[in-house]
């Protein structure tokens, strides 16, 4: 399903975020966000998402999101392998989650409590969460902060390995360094 | 898991027991009246007179029933309704007045009412349930409320099934709220059921054992039943604390 955004108007007291802003997001695309910080990225997903409603305009209903948030938004105590089973999936798919976690981290480290785990680790445990996720979008938000250029490289590698042609929207601030991938840009 | 208590810190225990001990002893020996202030060795005279009595055991029984009643239909009925206060804003704002008259209103008004309303049977059980529902709801309210909004948002957006999102993000977020109050609800409820009892005077409760001392000026035995109520009151509260640690992992 295509995510059309129409006439969309957002503004936060006087400052004017979105002034009949139109997009439309095609089934199975990869679509890389860039702006300056403070022009709309994370509104924008947060509309898509519908945790804001928009002052005016119209979004695509039905489209079922999985996301990656700025911050990593883990449940305290639990493990890699529990991130992933508390959006998708029972206790028998515990294997399957942690085989497929495998491919972002380091096998001795899925069952530990993800407060355990260095800030690069948590975030691709959430990234892997938007992946495993059953879902028509994924929306990540800045998904590579905190994490170092091979690792990003490699984070990359995995998601478009793994988004099994649902649509992909990914706002960053490190566009120069995924160059190499087949992203369509929209900048605000 | 708590650590072990070191040889040292249980020493310490010990002595600083012997010494209220010795308080005691000393205050005893002082007033000089066994009538009036009865020394630890009278009371545990006393308490060992008593043990072997079927009645002892009967009186017990009898309260340790009704005030555990009382105090686990609080604790179901003071979460659910803190549960559903938590969804229905209208409801929260319902039951309010209520709640601030139950805890405004002074026990023994309470004690007299049911007594008057309901009769001497089981006035433990509702007094118990009063004392301890407020408690119980309030905390209900507050550890809802402070699940992790930004958690509650991500579930949302996943789409994850009610039933996981409170079994995974309010039950965690309510239990430490829930065992503060149980923790503070458990002495409450056994002080206010044996307060009832004592004025309510139902058969075969600790309550008419105490009034019966009062009575006969048996003070020894006053002290017994005293001591008996704090032993009670500690297993019972450690039992439930327990209980509740388990069920809350």
């Amino acid at each position: 399903m295509d995510v059309a955004i129409k006439n969309l108007s957002h503004r936060f007291g006087e400052k004017v975020i979105f002034e009949n802003f139109n997009l439309t997001l095609r089934e199975g695309g990869l679509y890389g966000l860039t702006a300056p910080s403070g022009r709309g990225k994370t509104t924008l997903l947060r509309i898509l998402m519908g945790l804001l409603v928009p002052d005016g305009g119209t979004v695509t209903q039905g489209v079922r999101y999985s996301a990656v948030f700025q911050n990593d938004r883990l449940l305290p105590g639990k493990t890699a392998v529990d991130q992933l089973l508390f959006v998708r999936g029972v206790r028998k798919d515990r294997e399957a989650a942690a085989r497929f976690l495998a491919g972002l981290l380091p096998e001795d480290s899925l069952c530990q409590p993800v407060g355990e785990l260095s800030g690069g680790m948590q975030r691709r445990v959430a990234i892997a969460r938007a992946l495993w996720a059953e879902s028509d979008c994924i929306l990540m938000d800045e998904p590579f902060t905190g994490l170092d250029e091979d690792t990003l490289r490699h984070t990359a590698d995995f998601i478009l390995a793994n988004r099994q042609g649902r649509t992909l929207l990914l706002s960053t601030h490190q566009r120069e360094l995924l160059s190499e991938y087949p992203f369509e840009w929209l900048t605000l | 898991m708590k650590p072990a208590k070191s040889p040292r810190h249980l020493l310490r225990g010990l002595l600083i027991a012997l010494f209220w001990l010795g308080v005691w002893q000393a205050a005893s020996m002082l007033v000089a009246k066994p009538v009036l202030f009865a020394s630890p060795l009278d009371t545990v005279r006393a308490l060992l007179a008593l043990l072997p009595t079927g009645d002892f055991w009967l009186s017990v029984l009898g309260s340790f029933r009704r005030i555990a009643l009382g105090f686990f239909l609080a604790l179901a009925l003071g979460t659910l309704t803190g549960a559903a206060a938590f969804r229905f804003g209208l409801l929260r704002e319902l039951v309010s007045p209520m709640l601030t008259l139950m805890k405004s209103v002074p026990v023994a008004s309470f004690i007299i009412l049911v007594l008057v309303w309901f009769g001497s049977a089981n006035l433990a059980v509702i007094v118990s349930l009063i004392i301890v529902f407020p408690l119980i709801y309030f905390a209900t309210l507050s550890g809802l409320g402070s699940a992790d909004p930004e958690l509650l948002e991500l579930a949302r957006v996943y789409g994850v099934p009610g039933k996981r999102v409170l079994w995974q993000l309010y039950r965690p977020a309510l239990w430490p709220y829930l065992r503060g109050a149980c923790a503070s609800a458990l002495g409450m409820s056994w002080k206010a059921g044996i307060a009832a009892e004592v004025i309510g005077t139902p058969a075969r409760s600790i309550g008419e054992q105490m009034y019966l001392s009062k009575i006969y000026m048996d003070t020894a035995e006053l002290f017994a039943w005293t001591l008996t109520v704090i032993v009670l009151s500690a297993i019972f509260e450690k039992t439930v604390l327990w209980l509740l640690g388990k069920a809350g992992k």
